[in-house]
């Protein structure tokens, strides 16, 4: 397996580089550090109004040529806004790299940010933000970060109405002065290419990029509570918050498999308590996160009203059953599920683009598949063991959303 | 492309048995493609070709659910199972040293236990799946438009059955049903990446040795597209979704790959016409458009989503859009675009073991034959527009439904 390369450019621009020689096509994620945790409060949403108004015109191309141009290399792209930060990922031949890298250094350091197309990206954003009621497990967990984080890291990608309906466009121009830049931005690439090749296309389209860095503000949390969403839905839908140790922490990778045996594989103790035994609910699980300095688990589940509270009270105690410690056959299968998902996530160019891209993001380093093995094989039953008596998963923020309240 | 050899073979139970090798990949990957779905069952059935799927994962008579469970999770296969009209297909991917495992596994679950208990701890599960789809207005708004849009041809049926088909449902329905449907010579076991081909060969022909031969019909009777507009309210939406249907091209057809760059050209997400009608103008949140191949024809679909407010335009500028294709066709410059980005699209299906297993497999299944991605790719990018006008004139966009869903509040 191939060891990432690492550089950076005088300007702070990182390019990380994961050469797959086998792979006729080549992946690219470029991470700026604007999001919803830097958004100032009363411009919530001004990091996802941007991203959308990027890409109405940039350098000599307006929104429809710099379209065509991007289609006449062939590129597939996606952009999304977050908590921590704003990607840009692309997926193409590599032939066509450095033009689309050229590309992609007009759509960040020189959008055009036209007036006339304001407000068509407002509306989008309204809509998006009303498009939340329709999802009620996206609006859930909304809700369960807003109440966990007292930073602002609780506030919404979307913003709010009052927000969205005041920001203009001087406002969002001085937002991308200060928070696009190349402090912080990291250009990761992954597929059929040569780290040299991709080092100098971004040292001649990104070498003369000056701009901000708005940064993060330190993790701040609620004390723990339960609260409720009233809405008239088939299924409750309920959402568990809990405190976690952050990348880079010794027992990190211990807490990661603690959380795939609670919900890796069916044979997990959530989906073998919940569903299997219980038959409470279709879906059921529990997912690590985590945000610069900051780890969490999240677990969730959808049920009808009448087994909300069955569903809930059982979820807990397999959660907190984690503190008497796991079987060796448990880490076991834990362990050699994470080792598969990372071999088949070395097949796919996209999914190494944006995993190192994030390496990068939250721990300032980009490691190899064969590095995050070795870590996660060094995790021994006693390390466990240790990590849950130590650190066990209780007094969580309890999330509902449904047309009842769940006891 | 990296060197990737295909193989097939009838074993001699009728067991059809394919495989594209790659020996440099770093994983491999099975899977039982069964030729049957919500189209395939009859009156009382109603969803018991996805309850089946569920009912498969609880085990057979030399395993418990459990242990199905533990056995996938020991190997840290990444594996699965979906049900579609015409489909059902379990699948994983291992690393190479699991397969002869995986492969035992799978072809085990091909012949399910069915007992009583699991059967009613499922039934609930599925109650609470379908009630997940009825919280999601876009769900509900492709499932009504199908029914509406299919009539009394069998492609109309859910899926997933309804609550009442499902509380109904029998252990001894399902039976007959596997009995009826999983057959010899009704299933296509695939495999993709890093194996050996007599090896692999050799393991299914001692695994599927004893199952139940035959071919199980399908029926295919006329369909003649309903136009029309329909208008329903939903409570649980806040904004507007709606769908326009329209025929397409078949899977067993080469058109079928013109009819997606065309879906392309009006509904790309980010260069499509809809797009810059639509969303770029901010009167909808997205519009979309993509092609669904079933077994003996095709639909296109047209997706959008927005402020309620705009229904009326939203709708309209759809319907502009449709007629200006079928009026004046596509230029040979956006068709350079769209089928460029196909292609690339064709070059990232085959970057992983997975991807390759379900184009293969279900290639396979519809066409009996193989289509090697840069054989489709090579064929994509010599697409001409003519081709494209072709497809327009057999297919008629006069002929679309258009589906709306509405929120209730708003009347």
């Amino acid at each position: 397996m191939a060891v990432p390369t690492v550089d950076t450019l005088d300007n702070g621009l990182h390019v990380v580089v994961e050469e797959q020689p086998w792979n006729p096509g080549v992946s690219f994620t470029i991470l700026v550090p604007a999001g919803a945790v830097n958004d100032p409060p009363e411009l919530q949403g001004a990091a996802s109004m941007l991203e959308t108004w990027l890409w109405k015109g940039a350098g000599p191309r307006d929104a429809r040529l710099f379209a065509d141009s991007l289609d006449a290399l062939g590129v597939r792209r996606q952009s999304g806004t977050g908590i921590e930060y704003t990607t840009f990922s692309a997926s193409l031949l590599p032939e066509g790299l450095p033009a689309a890298l050229e590309l992609y250094a007009d759509l960040l350091m020189r959008p055009r940010l036209p007036d006339d197309a304001f407000e068509s990206v407002r509306s989008l954003a309204l809509q998006e933000l009303a498009a939340v009621e329709d999802q009620p497990m996206r609006k859930l967990m909304q809700h369960l970060r807003r109440e966990a984080f007292t930073s602002s890291h609780g506030q919404p990608v979307e913003g709010t109405r009052e927000t969205l309906e005041a920001m203009t466009p001087a406002v969002l121009r001085a937002e991308h002065a200060r928070r696009y830049g190349p402090e912080g931005t990291i250009v990761a690439v992954a597929g059929g290419v040569e780290p040299g090749v991709v080092r100098r296309a971004v040292e001649a389209h990104f070498g003369a990029w000056r701009g901000g860095r708005a940064g993060e503000p330190p993790v701040a949390l609620s004390k723990p509570h339960g609260f409720h969403v009233s809405q008239e839905t088939e299924q409750v839908q309920i959402g568990l918050f809990y405190e976690d140790v952050p990348p880079g922490h010794y027992d990190f990778y211990a807490a990661r498999l603690a959380a795939s045996i609670l919900s890796g594989g069916m044979s997990s103790r959530l989906f073998t308590e919940v569903r299997e035994k219980r038959g409470l609910v279709y879906s059921v699980g529990a997912s690590p996160g985590s945000v610069k300095g900051f780890g969490y688990l999240i677990a969730y589940a959808g049920t009808m009203p009448e087994r909300a509270s069955d569903t809930l009270e059982v979820i807990r105690q397999v959660i907190s059953g984690l503190r008497e410690g796991v079987t060796r056959a448990e880490l076991d299968r834990a362990k050699v599920g994470l080792r598969a998902d990372l071999v088949l996530a070395g097949e796919s160019s996209r999914a190494r683009a944006a995993a190192l891209a994030r390496d990068m993001f939250i721990l300032g380093r980009a490691r190899g598949l064969e590095e995050v093995e070795a870590e996660v094989m060094d995790v021994t039953l006693d390390r466990i063991d240790l990590f849950l008596s130590k650190h066990p998963y209780e007094n969580p923020w309890v999330g509902t959303l449904g047309p009842v309240e769940v006891a | 492309m990296a060197r990737v050899e295909f193989h097939e073979a009838t074993l001699p139970n009728g067991l059809k048995v394919i495989a594209e090798v790659n020996p440099e990949a770093k994983s491999a990957a099975a899977g039982y493609f069964v030729r049957t779905g919500s189209r395939d069952e009859v009156a009382g059935e109603e969803g018991i070709s996805h309850f089946l799927e569920h009912m498969v994962f609880k085990g057979s008579e030399r395993r418990s659910a459990w242990d199905v469970n533990r056995e996938f999770d020991e190997m840290g296969a990444k594996y699965n199972a979906f049900t579609n009209e015409e489909m059902t297909v379990f699948y994983g991917a291992v690393l190479p040293e699991f397969l002869p495992r995986l492969l035992d596994l799978l072809s085990d679950l091909m012949q399910p236990a069915l007992r009583e208990e699991d059967f009613e701890s499922e039934r609930k599960v599925i109650l609470e799946e379908i009630a997940l789809y009825r919280d999601r207005p876009d769900a509900v708004l492709f499932e009504r438009a199908q029914r509406r849009y299919f009539g009394s041809h069998p492609l109309a049926r859910p899926v997933l059955g309804t609550p009442e088909s499902i509380s109904r449902m029998r252990l001894a329905q399902m039976r007959s049903y596997h009995a009826r449907r999983y057959l010899t010579g009704n299933m296509t076991l695939a495999f993709a990446g890093n194996l050996v081909w007599e090896e692999a060969l050799l393991l299914a022909e001692t695994m599927t040795s004893g199952w139940r031969r035959g071919k199980a019909p399908r029926n295919y009777p006329g369909f003649k597209p309903r136009p029309g507009l329909e208008r329903d309210r939903f409570d649980k939406a806040t904004q507007l979704y709606t769908t326009f249907v329209a025929p397409g091209v078949s899977a067993r057809r080469e058109e079928r790959y013109t009819a997606r760059v065309l879906a392309e050209i009006l509904g790309d997400p980010d260069n499509g016409r809809l797009f810059w009608r639509l969303v770029d103008t901010g009167l909808a949140e997205s519009a979309v458009a993509f092609h669904h191949e079933f077994d003996e024809l095709g639909a296109f679909y047209v997706f959008a989503q927005g402020d309620p407010a705009n229904e009326e335009a939203i709708s309209e500028a759809v319907r502009e859009e449709l007629q200006r294709l079928r009026a004046s066709g596509v230029s040979s410059e956006e068709l350079g675009r769209a089928k460029l980005k196909a292609a690339t699209s064709l070059v990232f299906a085959g970057e992983t073991t997975l991807s390759r297993l379900f184009y293969v497999g279900a290639n396979y299944s519809y066409t009996g034959r193989y289509e090697p991605l840069d054989a489709v790719r090579r064929w994509v990018l010599h697409l001409e527009t003519y081709h494209v006008e072709e497809l327009l004139e057999e297919h008629d966009f006069a002929e679309t439904l258009e589906y709306r869903l509405v929120p209730t509040a708003k009347d």
